[in-house]
């Protein structure tokens, strides 16, 4: 069997190596345009730190590829055939595929900010290598730069640039960080994280008009509030987007929305073409369609539609939902749905009277809905189990520290934190 | 940016791999090599009257003293003697003016031996006290900038006070007060097969019963007890002055271990070579201990000792082990050669530490595989969610440290997770459960 995969991401390279465990017979080829090796695009952010080489961020050996019988072409698809079961590559090469996997991933989310068009240098996003690339080039003609958005890759980019000792104003919509994910008591944790560091954080204001220099490169940004901040490097981090746009130039493009449609079986409107990772939405029977963006769901569902490759008919139905991620030295770990459930959902909160350390416990009275931690290591399977087991909020309490994950002689002392009732709020911005 | 100023490009260039890392690394080298064989290569100066009656060859009269004919020559006779007799000179003085104040008989004497080198057990000051006082200095401000670095992990400070601690005591001050009061000078923080002497029957009368009783219960009772409860680093990291010193004063360069699997083929290879070495070694000495009338045995006890010291204990631990740090990382003896290292790390196996590892929280990051002292690919058991033991880890704890998603813990559990009891899981180290999955190494 001819497996052909799209994209050398983690979704694609994780489908690959699922479906050699498989099979050890198919004859598996990756296309991928934007490195030679996958790397881990998670760690973006220490490379550019100088805490890794780039060498450093790829997970697996390369020999391992050859080993495993996985053939890896840098190159682009620009066309799909799908009665003749073809893709066609940048170079002119003609791949014929039994199954064919698209891995597309995600592209930067652009808005129509005046002045875009007139930028040619100075912009940058930070999800690729040749974003890597942007701003290493940049980093050392920089003074000063502005993020735009406050995520994750936002925060990111902001830590990675202080580091190079530029300073950085951070530009956030929202009226605290992150309302997305965060209570506003956590998101004023982090508040204090960016300011104890120098970042000029400025809530609720956007990004209006990109100025730029005689050679075209950025040098201000003029936001809602009317002030001009000056910068030579502006990096814009306000979500991704399905990287579907390729597609549509296809002679036979899978159904297309968000990003590749797909059913419960991570199968696309056309035979054999399967989707998975960042681009695809997933359209179940019943319910609205989603689209999953970030590593473990990628991974997930990789290996998904490895069996499905096969045959297997199986259907995806995401796990209980969990995340973490680390806020210059303040970690965090969600599990279950925290900001999605509705205004005004009872939940106890935690906090350390002085230390940046809290938890946020979501329940509906009844039973446990969700987690968000900060400060402190989680073991987000216990976690998990809870919610599945729908235990009670003070049953919970009782035996939070059964979850703690620090390290040896290094536990968060739980004891110490104040607990209160704090139904949900919500601030999102408009 | 932080390489923009020229400290910045200095320790950049230091700590990977640049010309001052090989630079650094050659002198600490050389350093060990005249440590360790100096004393054997330079000419006496002895007195003379003409060029015949220097015996030392390319020895030329001048000036009454025998000297070398060639420059060159003249100042590795020069490096040599500094580092050897004129260090020396340092230590014993020390050791004499210690002595003058609280030993106001006098009665320590020094004997030099041909080479004018300081030989006597007795006296507690020679090249090897400075040699430990730098060490220790090493581990201490080297400590001291990891407790600050890592001011946030009460495991890095714990663990990190205690190596101080046992380094200043155990390895440093007891020995110096051992042979202060006429006892045999033991490092009661080192034990076979790192010390391979501590068994070697030729040194019992001179260690006392006592301590070779100690010496017996602690390589075979002490040792597999705690490692089998907490695993090799309660030895490794926490007590060891080798891993001592990787862990305090090599931590600018603990990320350059090698990762590959080739790396991890070789240290399996070389690291069991030297284990079965230093058994077979000890063996051998007890055999002709046993049979003192069997000249080969006796004559193959005297070739390994000399040759032992020579390529294990002085080559392999000083020059390569300490002297690579800044090219091939602060664990090279560690990893690839210690005996102790080895005979531990098989009682690791099979005892309760072990890597905790969240199922599918890891981000293939790479911090952690980077951050390794002993060259373990963390990632791939972490990207796997596989909770693993590796002979090789020495619980420095660093890749929990690193780890941005907290994806790891370092844990002694009674639970047992399923690992094949076997040669060929020794070998290939790889737990039971990891193939119903994505192998740990793909």
């Amino acid at each position: 069997m001819k497996i052909v995969i799209v994209g050398n991401g983690v979704a694609g390279v994780t489908c690959a190596m699922t479906a050699r465990q498989r099979d050890p017979h198919a004859e598996i080829t990756i296309v991928g345009g934007e490195t030679d090796y996958f790397f881990s695009r998670t760690a973006l952010m220490y490379s550019f730190m100088d805490r890794m080489t780039r060498r450093d961020l790829e997970p697996y050996e390369r020999k391992a590829y050859a080993e495993q019988r996985i053939a890896l072409l840098r190159d682009w698809v620009i066309d799909h055939h799908a009665d003749a079961k073809t893709v066609h590559l940048s170079s002119g090469t003609t791949l014929h595929y039994d199954k064919l996997v698209l891995a597309l991933g995600a592209t930067p989310n652009r808005f129509g900010w005046e002045g875009i068009n007139d930028v040619k240098d100075g912009l940058v996003h930070f999800v690729s290598m040749q974003d890597l690339d942007a701003c290493e080039r940049l980093t050392p003609t920089t003074r000063e730069a502005i993020v735009v958005g406050g995520g994750l890759i936002g925060i990111e980019l902001v830590e990675s640039l202080l580091h190079h000792g530029v300073k950085v104003t951070f530009l956030i919509r929202e009226p605290y960080y992150w309302p997305l994910a965060l209570g506003r008591e956590e998101g004023d944790i982090v508040t204090e994280q960016l300011r104890a560091h120098g970042v000029q954080v400025r809530y609720m204001e956007e990004m209006k008009r990109i100025e730029v220099d005689a050679a075209g490169r950025v040098s201000g940004v003029l936001t809602n509030k009317g002030e001009t901040i000056p910068c030579q490097m502006l990096g814009i981090c306000v979500g991704v987007r399905p990287s579907i746009d390729r597609l549509k130039a296809f002679t036979d493009p899978p159904q297309l929305s968000r990003g590749v449609v797909v059913d419960e079986t991570l199968q696309s409107s056309l035979p054999d073409v399967f989707a998975c990772g960042d681009c695809a939405e997933i359209q179940p029977i019943e319910g609205r369609s989603y689209v999953e963006m970030i590593w473990y769901s990628a991974k997930r569902q990789g290996r998904h539609v490895a069996a499905n490759l096969f045959g297997d008919q199986l259907r995806y139905a995401p796990p209980i939902f969990f995340n973490s991620s680390k806020f210059f030295e303040v970690e965090y770990t969600t599990v279950g749905e925290v900001m999605s459930l509705p205004e005004g959902t009872p939940t106890l909160f935690r906090k350390h009277p002085t230390k940046p350390l809290c938890q946020r416990i979501l329940h509906n009275g009844d039973r446990v809905l969700g987690f968000n931690m900060l400060g402190s290591r989680w073991n987000h399977e216990i976690l998990e189990r809870w919610i599945r087991e729908r235990r009670s909020p003070a049953w919970v309490v009782a035996h939070l520290a059964d979850a703690q994950f620090d390290v040896e002689f290094g536990r968060a002392n739980l004891a110490s934190c104040i607990q209160r009732e704090l139904p949900l709020a919500k601030e999102l911005a408009r | 940016m932080i390489r923009r100023t020229p400290a910045g490009l200095f320790l950049h260039d230091l700590k990977n791999r640049g010309l001052s890392a090989w630079t650094l690394s050659l002198l600490l080298i050389a350093f060990y090599g005249i440590l360790y064989f100096g004393q054997y290569y330079w000419t006496p100066d002895s007195p003379c009257t003409d060029n015949a009656s220097c015996y030392s060859e390319g020895a030329v009269c001048e000036a009454g003293a025998c000297v070398r004919e060639s420059q060159l020559e003249r100042g590795q006779d020069w490096l040599y003697r500094t580092a050897t007799v004129h260090i020396d000179e340092l230590g014993w003085k020390l050791g004499a003016s210690v002595d003058a104040a609280t030993r106001p008989d006098g009665t320590l004497a020094r004997d030099e031996n041909k080479n004018g080198v300081i030989d006597n057990w007795e006296h507690f000051g020679n090249r090897w006290t400075i040699y430990g006082l730098l060490y220790t200095l090493g581990i201490l401000l080297g400590g001291a900038w990891i407790c600050f670095k890592y001011r946030h992990n009460r495991y890095q400070i714990i663990r990190t006070g205690v190596v101080m601690m046992v380094q200043t005591s155990f390895a440093f001050s007891l020995p110096i007060l051992l042979k202060f009061f006429h006892k045999p000078e033991y490092y009661f923080s080192y034990m076979w097969p790192l010390k391979i002497d501590y068994l070697d029957p030729r040194n019992f009368a001179y260690y006392g019963e006592g301590l070779v009783l100690w010496g017996f219960f602690a390589s075979l009772a002490v040792v597999p007890v705690m490692t089998l409860l907490y695993g090799k680093r309660w030895y490794c990291s926490w007590v060891c002055g080798c891993g001592g010193l990787a862990n305090t004063f090599g931590e600018p360069w603990r990320h350059l271990s090698n990762k590959s699997s080739n790396a991890w083929k070789f240290e399996k290879v070389a690291i069991y070579t030297v284990m079965g070495v230093a058994f077979f070694s000890t063996a051998l000495w007890f055999a002709s201990a046993v049979l003192p009338e069997s000249s080969s045995l006796h004559a193959a006890a005297t070739g390994t000792r000399k040759w032992y010291g020579l390529v294990v204990t002085a080559s392999l631990s000083g020059a390569i082990g300490t002297g690579l740090y800044p090219i091939g990382g602060t664990r090279v003896w560690c990893r690839n050669f210690c005996p102790m290292a080895a005979f531990l790390g098989i009682i690791q196996k099979l005892g309760r530490f072990r890597i905790r590892v969240k199922k599918e929280m890891c981000i293939s990051c790479g911090l952690c595989s980077k951050y390794c002292e002993m060259g373990i690919d963390v990632r791939s058991y972490a990207q796997a969610g596989l909770s693993f033991t590796r002979a090789a880890c020495v619980g420095c704890g660093l890749c929990a440290e690193v780890c941005p998603r907290g994806v790891l813990r370092l844990e002694n559990s009674a639970k047992v997770d399923p690992q094949e009891l076997s040669l060929v899981s020794f070998l290939d180290e790889s737990w039971k459960g990891a193939s119903s999955s994505v192998p740990a190494k793909i």
